[in-house]
């Protein structure tokens, strides 16, 4: 049950079942506010305060979580903030695409949690997407988050895949491959191969947030007896980052660690992550053999509405 | 004197890192993010720095990958701080180059006799080579 405050919030009573009323016998009433009537600044302290003790914090400033926002497609008007009193309990976020929807940044102060909040706001987030049209929704967790993981089954959300974050320290290729010939394309080259993509993007990795980035970049290789492909990253100052691979002929892990060669020795100074890898990606393993390697792993998730 | 630089984004961690080296005799210098970080080390060319590893604008990978890469800061010796499971912390600190880790939270009584035995191993590690 809910019904809106005079501040645009939503007052939640979360007693639906005799466990969700044990919450509503220990907490008091959670308030839902639409995250837009806060500035980015105060979501950012707030982000960063339900994070301090992730395994993987993850930290952001004003900048980053703006960048963030207009990336994925956050919907701050959709996204919402529970609070107790004046004080923030926690804050999700819902990215809004035509027929989907996302869940991100999902987190509770750690001295708040087990009040319901987090139940509360997906509870709402869900709600949002119905309300958007959307015909599932989409969230990421990471592996061994088992609190979180469980609210989100409870919630009915089926795991899809699991999803690398993979790294790679700066320094030229190590290794041979052999030898092969590269062109280089801009971001122009590299949304049209992306159009030729054969594996299924999370949304991180969606076209629609790739073509936000000015800073796309592509090559395309082929060696005698290896095969050809394309890859298209993103490439700021000081990263390379937003991998998406593909071979068009020989066997992808061959290609990859071609593809992976030409793009270290053309950037060997930079550090490189790339999020959301498919676990079971066919050329996982070729960027492994470039020095890629896992620095953590996420399970994705799906609700149909 | 001996100068450090720290970067680390909690404020309360920052200040407890200063006051206890300070203590110890050390000249301190602290930078909240990566790109400060950056600046401050080429600037006052620390003898050490220590690198919290979740920083707000650029990871402390990425931080350390720079610093480690860059021919001006490449010998200063890198020490990771991180809340990181130790295994975890240890693969990443390798990976990067750091020259050592050490976890979070900082032990109050410990830390800066940790940091002064990491110096004379690094120095002594520099003579021999």
């Amino acid at each position: 049950m809910a019904r809106r405050d005079h501040l645009g919030g939503w007052i939640l009573s979360l007693g639906l079942t005799s466990e969700s009323q044990s919450y509503d016998e220990r907490a008091p009433a959670c308030r839902l506010v639409p995250a837009s009537k806060f500035t980015v600044a105060a979501l950012t302290d707030a982000y960063n305060r339900s994070r301090v003790d992730y395994i993987v914090p993850m930290p952001m400033n004003v900048a980053r979580l703006q960048a963030y926002i207009d990336t994925y497609d956050v919907d701050l008007t959709r996204s919402v903030v529970a609070m107790d009193g004046d004080d923030i309990l926690g804050l999700a976020m819902l990215g809004t695409r035509p027929g989907h929807t996302w869940i991100t940044r999902l987190g509770v102060l750690p001295v708040k949690r087990r009040s319901g909040a987090g139940e509360a706001m997906m509870s709402y987030l869900i709600e949002q997407s119905r309300d958007a049209g959307a015909d599932h929704v989409m969230l990421e967790v990471i592996k061994d988050n088992e609190p979180a993981h469980r609210l989100f089954r409870k919630l009915g959300f089926v795991e899809t895949r699991e999803l690398l974050i993979l790294r790679r320290p700066p320094g030229p290729p190590l290794t041979e491959v052999p030898a092969y010939s590269v062109v280089h394309g801009d971001r122009e080259q590299a949304l049209a191969l992306l159009a030729r993509r054969r594996s299924q993007p999370s949304w991180l990795d969606e076209v629609d947030s790739l073509r936000h980035s000015e800073d796309l970049q592509c090559l395309e290789a082929a060696c005698d007896g290896a095969g050809r492909g394309w890859l298209v990253y993103e490439q700021t100052v000081f990263q390379l980052g937003r991998l998406i691979v593909q071979a068009e002929e020989g066997d992808p892990a061959e290609v990859a660690r071609v593809l992976a060669h030409a793009l270290h020795t053309a950037h060997a100074i930079q550090d490189t992550k790339t999020e959301n890898f498919p676990a079971s990606d066919p050329h996982l393993t070729g960027l492994q053999a470039m020095r890629y390697f896992e620095s953590f792993r996420r399970i994705e998730m799906r609700l149909a509405l | 004197m001996t100068r450090i630089l720290i970067m680390e984004d909690d404020a309360h961690q920052s200040r407890l890192m200063r006051r206890l080296l300070e203590h110890a005799g050390y000249d301190v210098l602290v930078a909240p993010d990566g790109e400060s970080g950056l600046r401050t080390a080429m600037s006052a060319m620390p003898d050490l720095i220590l690198l919290d590893m979740g920083l707000p604008d650029l990871d402390g990978q990425t931080v350390a990958g720079l610093i480690k890469g860059s021919t001006l800061l490449s010998k200063i010796p890198l020490v990771a701080v991180t809340a990181w499971p130790q295994d975890f912390a240890a693969e990443m600190a390798t990976a990067y180059g750091c020259d050592g880790y050490l976890s979070k939270p900082i032990s109050a009584r410990d830390f800066a006799r940790q940091i002064g035995e990491f110096l004379v191993a690094e120095e002594a590690a520099d003579d021999e080579a």
